[in-house]
């Protein structure tokens, strides 16, 4: 359905795409007027990718200012989308034809030199299981995530958006608008400051992090409060298990990488947890850390004129041993891969370094964690998905998600919707929710980190 | 130095893949059960019947050799028998199952799942259920297992027929039983287990105060059983049209008076070091481990574990008394309802399969083996025969207290209230019923104010559920 609001939106995708093409064709070497053409063809055609399936429905009359604002957002989706592929499709004909040769291109685009079939052929298996296992289920999770869904149910009725914005409640966040305050001011200092010098390194820094939290800030307002909680707690979970999962890995693997008797055993031994499941360490914490019969409760009795405060009880207690826990699960992995980045660190750098007189902190600090960086860049990918999809077995043994939600994380939470409450749309809209979380983080590391990351030359 | 920034990108890309595709294995698989669903009937008038239950264990084992028995008498079947385990698990597998097109012959449904069963229907719209009583058809006996569905007893009876017709075979019956360690009650000077919640509140303040006496009195799982027990015993009712037994709910009233007494009377308890909370929601087995390890004098939980709760008592080397549940003195006594699980037929099934399954359920449930059952359990006994079967061997002298569950369920007025409600998206519900509670006990909200969010929460559940299922 074509709704009377929706026709300004057209416009403005329809004008961006024509601008972008410009510049694209251009680029490529060919007429901007063709560009334009092209450009605003597919800011018009491209949010139809998601209104059509959608029916146009956030836009009817009658729907609140959170759907039309979600309805913006799919059209703007659809529409980057389309415009993004018909620049590309511009660079690569450009690219093809011989008209443009950077060496960048060159280096990171090959060519087929004798048609796409043979590689297509060579290509089929993984694209086939690819196809079957991740791109055809994606697409059935969005079916999925608006429609009302139950199993053993006769129909699967069109629900628009609403399994989203049930989740949604845009409050005003005063701590957002502190940041976001922040985040212009120092956008400011750099502004005038220019980028050279040492005081605007720490400004460019200060931006980010404020950047950084205040779109977090914002983002936790814009859910309602059942759900603000639950990405608050993956927040949590999720940065204490990254951080401190890297730092105590790093730091053992520091420990073990120095001549000792025995180097070999203790590595092994530091890499097994890494074999078990997170389910298995739910359950072993959970034993460890039991209140009334927990080993940890009783060295803490016995020791100690304290006693240890139940777990099961208390929030922070709670996300701490599942952190804990988790950091634990990982920790083989992040000290095999630190262990084996230590090794690779250049001795004639420290040599140098020591030569100068940086003391064996300095070394640390300027020599060794810099050329760590490709590591520690790779593990915290790992870690955060880690955290993201794997953490919830640990947390059904050890926590079942309390108490009072305190450990609930997005998956414990989908898959509470999903399978204990049997709504399975609740359950595809929420996994897309994080969805976009692990979409926003991977950009954000690649973007960051990758930025700060040092591949020696 | 490049290929080395590729291949830590690769590295990361597979990572966020794998991990991607290891989060779709959390779905409940099938089960190896799936398997073996009843189309091979080529040899034969037999076949083999598959039956999923949610049990692991001693109660699988029982299952188990009653499986065994039946493909003895009747050789042309074959009997699989596959546990799950909790009701929620199987529940789930078999609707994943049937969506597949794949369900087993039998299932066991919990009893609030029965309006769910009901309405389900298989992908091709055919109902997932065939009506056991209309299956049966008025015959005396199938496939010579003789038809004991005319015989269950009146409790159960009530729960499960809607429209005076039983749609499934009722199975394991319980109800909510006060346990008491007869040496800790002894200690404190209380003689008698406590009947009503004032009683129950004197006991504890007295053996509390008792030398060596344990630091918490009471406790019981966060579990919707125990709230549905409690309104019931109330005349609360959770749902409108009667509790969804004067046609189908529409409204619930998870704010109803009964509710908001005894989730108060319960945050007091736990205020007060009453109670004692495991931390975790259905919580069955923390509970009694407590009460096993002499943390507590009192619990509250399923008939069905009462030989095991019993025997784990003596063995721990104290006595056990089994009581009725405490209700509230404040207000007329109107009954505890049931709970347990039924036996589901799947509809659609080949003749033979059809057939066995319906022998197999009354092959199950005929007086010895319900007797057996019961004594193995502490389940009610499911017909009036297996009842007079145990009165003759003497065995209710010899173990009065499983006589409890039984006058406690035989109390019950009858009334809508403490029959139980009938609802759609129950089992969901349930789910925001402990949820709440679980705020109210861990991070004190009030009670009156959470459960009015629940109720919101729970309406808007059974309005999705109701959208589905009433079409005009």
């Amino acid at each position: 359905m074509l709704y009377p609001v929706m026709l300004p939106l057209f416009g403005v995708t329809a004008a961006a795409g024509a601008a972008v093409g410009i510049r694209a064709w251009r680029a490529a070497g060919y007429s901007p007027r063709i560009g334009a053409v092209v450009g605003a063809t597919a800011g018009l055609l491209g949010p139809l990718i998601t209104m059509v399936p959608l029916r146009g429905c956030t836009f009817e009359p009658g729907r609140g200012p959170v759907d039309v604002a979600l309805g913006v957002v799919a059209f703007g989706v659809g529409g980057a989308v389309a415009i993004g592929a018909s620049a590309w499709v511009a660079r690569t004909i450009a690219r093809e034809t011989g008209r443009v040769r950077t060496p960048a291109q060159q280096l990171s685009a090959g060519s087929f030199r004798a048609g796409i079939g043979t590689p297509l052929a060579f290509l089929a298996p993984t694209l086939a299981v690819l196809v079957l296992f991740l791109y055809w289920p994606m697409l059935e999770t969005l079916r999925l995530s608006t429609r009302l869904v139950r199993l053993s149910a006769p129909n699967q009725p069109f629900v628009c958006l609403d399994n989203f914005t049930k989740l949604m409640a845009p409050t005003f966040s005063p701590l957002a608008a502190w940041l976001t305050i922040g985040f212009v001011v120092a956008a400011g200092i750099v502004a005038v400051l220019g980028r050279s010098d040492q005081d605007s390194a720490l400004a460019v820094r200060v931006r980010g992090w404020l950047g950084g939290l205040a779109l977090l800030a914002w983002t936790t307002a814009m859910f309602g409060a059942n759900y603000r909680g639950v990405f608050v707690t993956t927040l949590i979970l999720t940065a204490g298990t990254v951080i401190v999962g890297l730092i105590a890995g790093l730091a053992i693997a520091v420990l073990v990488s120095q001549p000792v008797k025995g180097q070999g055993a203790y590595r092994t031994f530091l890499i097994w947890p890494y074999a078990i499941s997170p389910p298995i360490a739910g359950i072993l914490f959970f034993v460890i850390f039991d209140p009334l019969a927990g080993i940890a409760g009783h060295l803490v009795e016995t020791f100690t004129p304290f006693t240890l405060p139940s777990y099961r009880a208390d929030g922070t207690l709670a996300r701490s041993v599942v952190i804990l826990a988790s950091v634990w699960k990982t920790l083989g992995f992040n000290i095999l891969f630190y262990v084996a980045g230590l090794q690779n660190v250049p001795t004639d750098v420290i040599e140098a370094g020591q030569i100068d007189g940086a003391n064996t902190w300095q070394r640390f600090r300027h020599l060794v964690l810099p050329s760590l960086s490709p590591i520690t860049f790779f593990l915290i990918v790992t870690n955060v998905t880690y955290a993201f999809f794997e953490v919830f077995g640990t947390i059904t043994y050890l926590t079942a998600g309390g108490p009072s939600g305190a450990t609930t994380d997005a998956m414990s939470a989908l898959i509470r919707a999903g399978q204990v409450q049997g709504s399975f749309g609740d359950g595809a809209a929420q996994s897309l929710i994080l969805f976009a979380m692990v979409l926003a983080v991977t950009f954000w590391q690649f973007r960051v980190t990758g930025r700060r990351v040092s591949y020696g030359s | 130095m490049r290929s080395l920034r590729a291949l830590t990108v690769l590295m990361a890309v597979l990572a966020l893949l794998l991990a991607a595709c290891g989060s779709d294995s959390a779905e409940p698989e099938p089960g190896p059960g799936a398997a073996t669903d009843g189309d091979d009937t080529a040899a034969g008038e037999g076949g083999e019947l598959s039956v999923w239950i949610g049990f692991t264990d001693y109660r699988l084992d029982w299952m188990n050799e009653r499986a065994s028995e039946f493909e003895e008498a009747h050789p042309e079947y074959t009997v699989a028998v596959q546990g799950y385990d909790s009701y929620e698990a199987l529940f789930q597998a078999t609707q994943l199952a049937a969506e597949q097109g794949d369900p087993p012959a039998i299932v066991q449904y919990f009893e609030v799942a029965t309006q769910e069963a009901r309405d389900a229907v298989k992908p091709d719209g055919t109902p997932l259920f065939a009506s056991v009583e209309a299956e049966v058809d008025g015959r005396d006996e199938i496939l010579g297992e003789p038809v004991v569905l005319e015989d269950v007893v009146e409790a159960a009876r009530n729960y499960y027929t809607i429209d005076g017709e039983f749609t499934s075979m009722p199975w394991n019956t319980s109800s909510t039983l006060l346990y008491a360690n007869a040496d800790l009650m002894e200690a404190g000077g209380v003689t008698e287990a406590p009947t009503t919640w004032e009683e129950l509140e004197a006991a504890c303040e007295q053996i509390r105060a008792s030398d060596e006496a344990p630091e918490n009195c009471i406790t019981w799982p966060n579990h919707g059983w125990f709230f549905e027990q409690s309104v019931g015993q109330q005349g609360g009712l959770l749902a409108n049209n009667d509790n969804g037994r004067d046609g189908r709910a529409t409204e619930v009233t998870l704010d109803d008076p009964a509710m908001l007494e005894f989730a108060g009377w319960w945050a007091e308890q736990a205020e007060a070091g009453n109670y004692v909370y495991t931390g975790t929601q259905r919580d069955w087995e923390g509970t009694q481990n407590a009460f096993v390890a002499q943390q507590v004098p009192f619990i509250l939980t399923s008939s069905g574990d009462a030989t095991a709760v019993v025997e784990a008592g003596t063995e721990a080397g104290f006595g056990v008394e089994v009581a009725r549940m405490p209700y509230n003195g404040e207000v007329t006594y109107d009954g505890n309802l049931i709970g347990g699980a039924t036996l589901w037929l799947v509809n659609g099934l080949d003749e033979p399969v059809s057939e066995g399954a319906l022998a197999f359920m009354q092959f199950v449930n005929n007086p010895e083996n319900a007797a057996d059952w019961h004594k193995t359990t502490g389940y009610i006994p499911i017909t009036n025969a297996s009842v007079d079967l145990l009165e003759e061997e003497g065995w209710f002298e010899e173990n009065p207290y499983h006589r409890v569950a039984t006058e406690q369920l035989d109390a019950a007025s009858g009334s809508p209230a403490s029959t139980g409600a009938l609802l759609g998206a129950f089992v969901g519900v349930r789910d925001v019923m402990t949820q709440a509670m679980e705020d109210v006990l861990v991070s004190g909200a009030d009670p009156q104010e959470r459960f009015e969010q629940a109720n919101e929460e729970a309406q808007a559940m059974l309005d999705e559920y109701n959208s589905l299922y009433v079409t005009e």
